[in-house]
């Protein structure tokens, strides 16, 4: 059995921006927005890597990257440990990616500005739900 | 110094989040419900609902680094980058503060054309009380919109 349950899919659909940590060798924290945190398999996912950013400097710099995202069908919030692994400019995972940042580019009004340069594959060290941030629907229900 | 437009930003209802790091240099992450910029503009003071603020204070109390993500639904997007200086409990007008900022995010996100089925129950479903309020004295502010001009150092 893998790191990820079946439940936190939907998070990794694009659907709601993910939140992404990093951290230079010098110790200098890096908090960014990126559109998906794609589903690879039950250990691993990927980050696009669209721009030479500081994300993509950290993370060649230390592997350790923190990965909070939330799902559309429940609003619960998660954070992934994740350390990187490699990078992938073709393949399934490079396609499928890329056709997903192409529709969320052209929803978003950003055609032309996302683009991706490769998949970057991450293996999933932890996987946290965060109940203490959000509130259950029932409860904003009631 | 943070630039005014910047410091007008932050403080506008919008996305926030912080990042920080332990010793192993392993991130954590935290929603910010709000955030508020001294008068000198030299200083953010930021608020983190408590029993998430526990992880990143430890950080923060062991070592000082912080990140601060501040973005829009319309992709406006800025980093500031600093060290801590201190940590408090909320106020209870602060808490009012952060009632208010919640209307005023949904509000934003709506007019960017966020469906409402998952506008409110996100944006509503943000705990916030009671929260820490930690202030960080910032060296660094980066422009984060996605473009050519993306991560460029403006502060």
């Amino acid at each position: 059995m893998g790191m990820l349950p079946d439940e936190i899919k939907p998070a990794m659909e694009g659907v709601i921006p993910s939140h992404v940590v990093t951290c230079s060798r010098d110790g200098t924290p890096n908090v960014t927005t990126i559109s998906q945190v794609y589903y690879v398999d039950p250990d691993h996912v990927a980050l696009s890597y669209q721009f030479f950013n500081k994300t993509v400097k950290n993370i060649r710099e230390n592997p350790h990257a923190l990965a909070s995202v939330i799902s559309p069908e429940t609003l619960e919030g998660w954070d992934l440990e994740i350390e990187y692994e490699r990078s992938e400019t073709s393949g399934p995972v490079f396609d499928a990616m890329d056709m997903r940042i192409e529709a969320i580019a052209s929803i978003t009004g950003m055609k032309g500005i996302f683009k991706l340069k490769a998949a970057d594959i991450y293996r999933v060290k932890s996987v946290r739900k965060n109940v203490d941030e959000r509130m259950p629907l029932a409860e904003m229900d009631g | 110094m943070i630039p005014e437009n910047v410091a007008e930003f932050v403080q506008s209802p919008i996305f926030l989040s912080i990042g920080t790091r332990d010793e192993t240099l392993r991130p954590a992450h935290a929603w910010v419900t709000g955030a508020v910029v001294a008068p000198d503009r030299e200083t953010v003071t930021c608020f983190v609902v408590e029993e998430r603020a526990r992880k990143i204070l430890s950080h923060l109390e062991a070592n000082g680094p912080v990140a601060m993500g501040a973005g829009s639904p319309t992709h406006e997007a800025y980093q500031l980058k600093g060290r801590y200086l201190s940590s408090r409990p909320a106020d209870d007008q602060e808490g009012a503060y952060l009632e208010s900022r919640r209307n005023g995010w949904l509000a934003l996100a709506l007019r960017c054309g966020y469906p409402e089925q998952i506008a409110r129950p996100l944006i509503l479903g943000f705990r916030h009380q009671p929260a820490v309020a930690i202030t960080f004295r910032v060296e660094e502010v980066f422009l984060q919109t996605p473009g050519p001009d993306a991560g460029k150092k403006i502060g």
